[in-house]
């Protein structure tokens, strides 16, 4: 079974080669490239992994995403992201994806009412002509929705039942102004100590084409690793969704100081101590491969 | 005060809840309902802007504070249709933990899974929803499994869709209707696939145990509270 990293970011310093968005979380002169992933994930026993789009979302943004992809095809495969105000996103995405390894795209905004009582029609929402080219391409959505959209999510889904959904970090939904950075300049998200998603997002788990990541741990806990007191969460998770549509993920390169890759490699056995060998190699890579259908690495 | 039936014991006892139809009724339902939209209306922005900062749950809210709103929620804490029933079932050790005055807003899924609030360890916890307006079948109904408050029931697997549950049985009813439970059984929301938001009121208390409520938890009330007996239903001082 091959073992998948199923989210994490690289970027390179800017240049006009590689242009990008600079940001507080990627200033302009660092760089997180490929080569140091698959150093790590070498080291590691990690085989594949999925390159999430960081640093902006035209087409030459992308432009680094695409050169990982092209240069290691059976290493990773890649999200991509959409302008948010696109005239035509669906030229975009197809542009994107088009034999390149890009195999969805990550919202973050769904662009539909923001109170649940006025929530009526799906093909008024902002990003259907999204949805819609993901179900017409078979693009996967890749999600992390901010907490006023999260009631959004159900009506998208059952009205595209055959994309495949990916609810990042552990089907979490960050508050307005809950979103800093810590001391090691990466992202820190303030949560409410009642879990508010097991009356959102958790009840996804009724559409069998929604899976989750057991990832981004560090920036939900204030405890050190392996933030024993995100437990009961990853346990929550495992009974609503089960085994079968959970995938690790360690959101490099934001834990490589802190606790540093190879112990996000163990995080899962440490979370969740009771799975069995099997379950525990679906989470590891096994779910990712075939949810997201990634190919045989060549030896 | 109206102690339950022999019956209506023997319910309780065996299958872990009562229903009492038209608990609340006539002039009083008029104007717990009126008092409740006002309320609800009222509420509605702050719990909008909650769910933006990440503090409320997107898919219902509830009325802060209600008890200090309007003295009809207080009413409805020791009301003669079920107080006697609570009474009984406590032997007249009966504390009141907290009100929620919910709106449950439709959605394709109900907002809650099958569950139970607390463990065979805990002391008789009882919970007595109250809907406020009518609440057909597929409207977000109460749900719960008869039995299921037991120590030997179960083990009880909590199923993806609602109806799935093993050996439930759901609560349509008319506004008014109050349906008091064992908090140790499983219940739930069932789906609401209708365009008319669920609106009940959930009462939660418990069999007193020394020190779980402080004098202050209620004190904003304490001058509706006369009575020694709701004066110990709110854990006030004498």
């Amino acid at each position: 079974m091959p073992r998948i990293d199923a989210h994490l970011h690289v970027f390179t310093k800017v240049s006009p080669e590689f242009p990008r968005e600079v940001t507080p979380i990627c200033p302009a002169d660092r760089e997180e490239p490929a080569e140091k992933l698959l150093s790590e994930m070498d080291k590691h026993k990690i085989d594949q992994a999925v390159l999430v789009q960081i640093g902006g979302t035209s087409i030459e943004h992308h432009s680094y995403l695409l050169h990982c992809l092209s240069r290691y095809p059976d290493r990773f495969l890649g999200i991509g992201l959409v302008p948010p105000n696109h005239a035509n996103p669906s030229e975009h995405m197809k542009e994107l994806a088009d034999g390149t390894g890009i195999i969805g795209f990550r919202l973050f905004d769904l662009g539909g009412p923001r109170d649940i009582f006025e929530t009526k029609d799906v093909r008024e929402f902002k990003t259907y002509p999204i949805w819609e080219c993901a179900a017409e391409r078979d693009y996967v959505i890749w999600l992390y929705p901010r907490s006023i959209d999260a009631h959004l999510l159900p009506f998208l889904i059952q009205t595209f039942p055959q994309v495949r959904v990916v609810l990042n970090h552990l089907a979490m939904t960050p508050g307005k102004g809950k979103f800093t950075l810590d001391e090691h300049g990466r992202p820190q998200i303030q949560i409410s100590g009642y879990n508010l998603n097991m009356h959102t997002t958790y009840r996804l788990a009724r559409f069998e084409n929604v899976n989750v990541h057991l990832s981004g741990q560090y920036a939900f806990s204030r405890e050190p690793y392996p933030y024993q007191n995100l437990s009961g969460m990853h346990h929550n998770l495992l009974s609503d969704f089960g085994s079968k549509r959970l995938m690790w993920a360690t959101d490099f390169p934001w834990i490589l100081e802190n606790p540093g890759y190879g112990e996000l490699t163990t995080i899962i056995e440490k979370l969740l101590p009771n799975l069995s060998e099997s379950e525990l190699a679906d989470i590891m890579g096994g779910n990712a491969r075939k949810i997201l259908r990634f190919t045989d690495r060549q030896t | 005060m109206i102690r339950p039936t022999p019956e209506q014991k023997e319910q309780w006892e065996q299958q872990g809840y009562l229903v009492f139809e038209n608990a609340i009724q006539g002039e009083q339902l008029k104007r717990l309902q009126s008092v409740f939209d006002f309320w609800a209306s009222e509420c509605k922005d702050e719990w909008l802007e909650r769910v933006d900062t990440g503090d409320a749950a997107a898919t219902f809210y509830d009325i802060p504070n209600p008890l200090e709103k309007d003295t009809i929620f207080i009413d409805l804490i020791d009301h003669p249709s079920y107080y006697g029933a609570l009474m009984e079932f406590t032997n007249d050790e009966l504390i009141l933990l907290g009100p929620q005055v919910r709106t449950v807003a439709p959605w394709p899924v109900s907002y809650t899974v099958w569950h139970p609030d607390v463990g065979q360890s805990n002391p008789l916890h009882i919970k007595v929803q109250i809907y406020v307006n009518d609440v057909p079948k597929g409207c977000g109904e109460f749900g719960f499994v008869p039995g299921s408050h037991k120590p030997n029931a179960g083990p009880f697997i909590r199923p993806l869709f609602q109806e799935s549950m093993t050996g439930h049985r759901t609560f349509p009813g008319k506004a008014g209707t109050a349906i008091m439970f064992n908090s140790c059984g499983w219940h739930t929301s069932m789906d609401n696939t209708s365009d008319t938001p669920r609106k009940s009121i959930i009462l939660i208390y418990e069999k007193r145990t020394p020190g779980r409520i402080g004098p202050e938890q209620y004190a904003a009330i304490s001058e509706h509270c006369k009575t020694p007996e709701r004066r110990k239903l709110f854990s006030l001082a004498d």
